[in-house]
């Protein structure tokens, strides 16, 4: 991968004469890198335990049937079988899972493993322990499983007709929600309008994300404290608890979850509550430590995919000067065979209405159903990703329809910089941003001064040549009282995460924080906060590496998703930092004979008088004293513990749930991003030749980091651009479930990527920062906007799917007449 | 997968009818069959090894005869399993008279799931035409051979 950091030739601080001393904003080495560079990091798999079992599951090949009959004696023959875990035992030992939705989509009944009937290839069926591996999965070879199939439901956009099967006979159909949203005047917005673009279908494919390690899991049952301990890579524990304590008919205090290192979640990595109740009531059956480690093609087959969506029945109100009024449409999701977060992405979407534009109108008829395919669940840029990239297809059809530039229509309909923060129709608050300047910032990247010389060099060279933009929006740090607009009797709302700060005896610094961190350098950035509070540096702080629910940092919401630790996690940081500064200056005044807390400050470890540096109390001394001697204490300082622990809380309110309204997250990041692509007419393939991305993420804790997150986020979005898809056959069956036919990007694949930044610091947030790291999806609609423009020259196609392989865009360039019949302007 | 055809053989519709309908018979049309137990007379059982390319898939599969009228049209139900592939099928057959010969037209509704079933149809389709191919070829001699003295 070829790079290059461009600074903007502007400050990047929204103060331009502010200076920024200390470590905030400043591309320390992360903690971390030492000892996973050197192998030593600790993942799932590397816990072992004494005499435990190796679990695989026996998965369904069926798309959908019914289970006649289950015979696992051939499977327990085998010397080595330690015992099965079926979905009787399971349907007799644990509840339901807890269902998101209201009825009727919320009557699904959903078990760690399936019961009565499959849903999706992949399903898990039996679960079979046994001493190694290897033997586990021949063992689970030998369970006999009788199957009587059912048709299944592949098309999502047939799912809800009449006469289909139904997949949940107590949901009664395959719509497992559906509602209204209904913003501003669409009717009078299209009255108007001067002239009315009409778009008849839109299509979002299925993918995935593709952490290096798969799922996995160790547990171990505590027969005397009826307590597991779940040495996992799930990155939302407190969701998980909150699924798997009702489910296993306990306490959440009987679930101790337990992670160092983590190896990519992306979102894939929330549900796996599923697997892990089966692993806990395989654990306590058979009374010995198991351990699950995921096959790579079973995270293809049957982990959580990203949402299938199509945007039917488009009505994009236009004024003659390129100023839209909004956008009417109908939605249909695809969440596949089970809800498990869903159907929350019904409504998370909505935290992007209008995404970057000054859409006031909106009216959207959005509904989710359920087909015989892997469960959906959050998939970096969840829900918002599918959405953003459906308004940058309304902006670059528009233009391409009313032969407006499009740069120049994003700019007049971009929200700006000088209308933040700015309340979107549904209530949102795009807390700080400058949306046009981040476009030509990416603009200058790809060198777009010049882009019509390229044009005619490509078009000498016979080549096709296509330059285009795309945006979204990271919006981070969720208000869970948007739950509420899908199912108003859910008691859900705000948001929290936890962080302890303390000193030690031997003045040790010691931070321990509530996120499941997975590659995102939690441990640097939260060392930068604390080592400029203190007066120390990085490397004098040490933060706990990973998460353990039992060192009481941990809230109801800890954990590692949806864009929010620079919020909430460095928020919570921060907060306990402030706690333990405080009592350290207590102390410090109170030993050094000073006033007050006002008369002292902190430096290179010590506290110090104001007005006699020389007389200084070092933290050692501070920690020693509380922690082993502190009967030198006055009374009135024996409530010092420098031990710390502050919970962030953002300042959420409710939504109100009959307007769908409200702010449903705290911040939103930009990425604005630019590509240009070659393309062969006689053969459709294309080179992504030139590729700028310019993220705002307000200030950035580590930019090192903040670049690598958009890397990562850039990879992830031309992979899914231009070739990883999720295809099924008729039957159900999964043709991509492994990297033969699911092609993940590596190095070679990417183009040479050229980065850039601005800061516009959130006003909402403890530090200026935002979440950030999901903005890939701008990479989408970037390539489909780039070989839209490129395939100007030869008829004129519409890119209507958001992935785009070369037989694709093959086909468009051989029959742009069909998708052109997608597209119509009215006058009006 | 739907796939279907029809086919002529110089022979009387009464001969093309025995072959198609005795087991014994069946085991030889179908290609890589390792072993066959007859079960009663309609339902069978046959070890088949097919031919994938890279590969071999051993399948058992169980046949039952589910509707016959005698000497015209006959329909079974195949249902098999092995490592990595499970498979489903319907066919049925339709003989008719034609001058000293017969014609036969045929159907089957195959439907394969597990591993195997993940490769799609647009590699499984050849695979199945081809095996089809074997099995209408077999037929051929068999029918040949019975229309000869013995």
């Amino acid at each position: 991968m070829s790079e290059t950091t461009t600074a903007p030739e502007r400050p990047v601080t929204v103060e331009a004469d502010e200076t920024k001393p200390g470590f905030i904003g400043v591309s320390v080495p992360r903690k971390e890198d030492k000892r996973l560079v050197q192998g030593e990091g600790v993942f799932v798999d590397d816990v072992k335990r004494h005499a435990m079992a190796y679990v695989h599951f026996a998965r369904s090949p069926y798309a959908h049937a019914a289970i006649t009959s289950i015979d696992v004696s051939k499977a327990m023959e085998l010397e080595g079988v330690y015992g099965t875990l079926i979905g009787e035992e399971v349907a007799a030992q644990t509840d339901a899972f807890f269902q998101i939705a209201p009825p009727p989509g919320g009557h699904v009944r959903d078990y760690a493993l399936a019961v009565g009937r499959v849903r999706h290839v992949g399903e898990p069926v039996v679960a079979v322990a046994a001493a190694t591996r290897e033997l586990a999965r021949d063992a689970a070879d030998l369970v006999e499983v009788e199957y009587e199939p059912l048709t299944p439901v592949v098309d999502m956009e047939r799912a809800a007709d009449p006469g289909m099967p139904v997949l949940h006979d107590e949901v009664g159909s395959n719509v497992i929600w559906n509602g209204q949203f209904d913003y501003g005047d669409f009717d009078a917005a299209l009255a108007e309008a001067d002239k009315v673009v009409k778009i008849d279908r839109l299509h979002f494919h299925r993918f995935s994300s593709t952490p290096l390690e798969t799922s996995g899991a160790l547990v171990e049952y505590n027969r005397g404290t009826g307590q597991w301990t779940i040495q996992s890579n799930n990155q939302f524990p407190g969701f998980a608890v909150i699924m798997m304590a009702p489910a296993l008919r306990v306490g959440i205090d009987k679930l101790r979850f337990v992670s160092q290192d983590i190896g990519g979640g992306f979102g894939n990595k929330i549900c796996t509550h599923v697997q892990l109740v089966a692993l806990c009531l395989l654990a306590r059956k058979l009374r010995r430590p198991v351990n699950w480690t995921e096959w790579r093609t079973d995270q293809h087959t049957a982990n959580s995919h990203g949402n299938e969506r199509v945007f039917l029945d488009v009505e994009v109100p236009v004024k003659a000067d390129g100023t839209m009024l909004g956008f009417r449409a109908r939605m249909i999701d695809d969440c596949g065979a089970y809800t498990r977060y869903e159907p929350l992405g019904c409504i998370i979407w909505a935290q992007v209405t209008p995404g970057a534009y000054r859409w006031r109108n909106v009216r959207v008829d959005f509904t989710q159903v359920c087909t015989n395919k892997s469960p959906c669940g959050p998939n970096r840029g969840y829900s918002r990703m599918q959405h953003l990239w459906f308004t940058e297809r309304v902006i670059d059809i528009v233009a391409h329809e009313l032969d407006l530039d499009p740069v120049e229509i994003r700019k007049r309909n971009y929200i700006r910089a000088d209308e933040m923060p700015y309340e979107t129709p549904n209530g949102c608050i795009y807390d700080s941003g400058d949306y046009a300047r981040c476009l030509d910032e990416a603009l200058k990247l790809v060198d777009y001064a010049n882009i019509e010389e390229r044009r005619r060099d490509a078009e000498a060279r016979g080549k096709l040549f296509g330059v285009g933009i795309g945006s979204t929006l990271d919006s981070g740090t969720n208000n869970f009282g948007q739950s509420t607009l899908v199912n108003p009797e859910l008691q859900f709302s705000g948001n929290n995460e936890v962080a302890t700060v303390k000193l030690d005896i031997f003045g040790e610094i010691v931070v321990t924080i509530g996120t499941t961190p997975q590659g995102q350098g939690h441990e640097t950035t939260a060392a930068q906060v604390v080592a400029d509070m203190l007066g120390v540096t990085p490397d004098d702080v040490n933060v706990r590496a990973g998460h353990d629910s039992y060192w009481n940092s941990h809230a109801g919401f800890s954990g590692t998703y949806a864009s929010q630790f620079a919020v909430t996690g460095l928020g919570a940081v921060k907060g306990a930092t402030e706690m333990l500064v405080d009592q350290i200056k207590r102390i410090g005044a109170a030993v050094l004979g000073a006033d007050s807390t006002d008369d002292v400050f902190l430096e290179g470890g010590f506290v110090k008088r104001k007005d006699n540096p020389e007389a200084a109390l070092p933290f050692m001394a501070c920690g020693a004293i509380v922690n082993a001697n502190n009967a030198v204490l006055p009374m009135e300082a024996r409530d010092i513990t420098l031990n710390c622990r502050y919970v962030y809380v953002p300042p959420h309110q409710l939504p109100d749930k009959e307007r769908k309204y409200g702010n449903l997250t705290l911040t939103y990041a930009t990425q604005i991003h630019a590509c240009v692509v070659e393309v062969d007419p006689e053969t459709g393939e294309y080179e992504i030749i030139d590729y700028g991305a310019v993220d705002d993420c307000g200030v950035r804790i580590n930019p090192q980091i903040v670049e690598g997150q958009v890397h990562g986020a850039t990879a992830q979005a031309l992979g899914a651009a231009t070739h990883e898809v999720f295809t099924y056959d008729e039957e159900g069956n999964l043709l991509t479930p492994n990297f033969y036919d699911y092609h993940v990007p590596h190095a070679l694949d990417m183009p040479p990527l050229k980065t850039g930044y601005i800061e516009s610091p959130s006003p909402f947030t403890p530090l200026g920062a935002k979440g950030m790291g999901e903005g890939g999806g701008a990479g989408l609609s970037a390539v489909c906007s780039a070989l839209q423009d490129a395939l100007k020259a030869r008829g004129g196609a519409i890119v209507w799917d958001s992935c785009n392989p070369p037989h694709r865009v093959w086909e468009m360039l051989q029959n742009p007449e069909q998708s052109r019949a997608n597209v119509r302007v009215e006058n009006m | 997968m739907k796939v279907q055809g029809d086919r002529s053989f110089a022979a009387p519709r009464e001969s093309v009818w025995q072959v198609l309908n005795d087991p014994a018979q069946m085991a030889n049309l179908m290609p890589g069959v390792e072993s066959f137990d007859i079960h009663d007379e309609r339902r069978w059982t046959a070890n088949v090894k097919i031919s994938l390319g890279l590969g071999s898939l051993g399948l058992k599969i169980d046949f039952e005869k589910t509707d016959e009228r005698q000497p015209e049209f006959a329909r079974l139900h195949a249902k098999g399993s092995g490592i990595g592939a499970i498979l489903n099928m319907d066919t049925q057959f339709a003989l008719a008279e034609q001058g000293d010969g017969t014609t036969m037209h045929w159907e089957a509704d195959v439907h394969i799931a597990g591993p195997v079933g993940s490769m799609g149809q647009r590699v499984l389709q050849p695979i199945v035409n081809q095996q089809v191919q074997n099995v209408l070829n077999a037929l051929d001699r068999q029918v040949a051979a019975a229309q000869t003295p013995r």
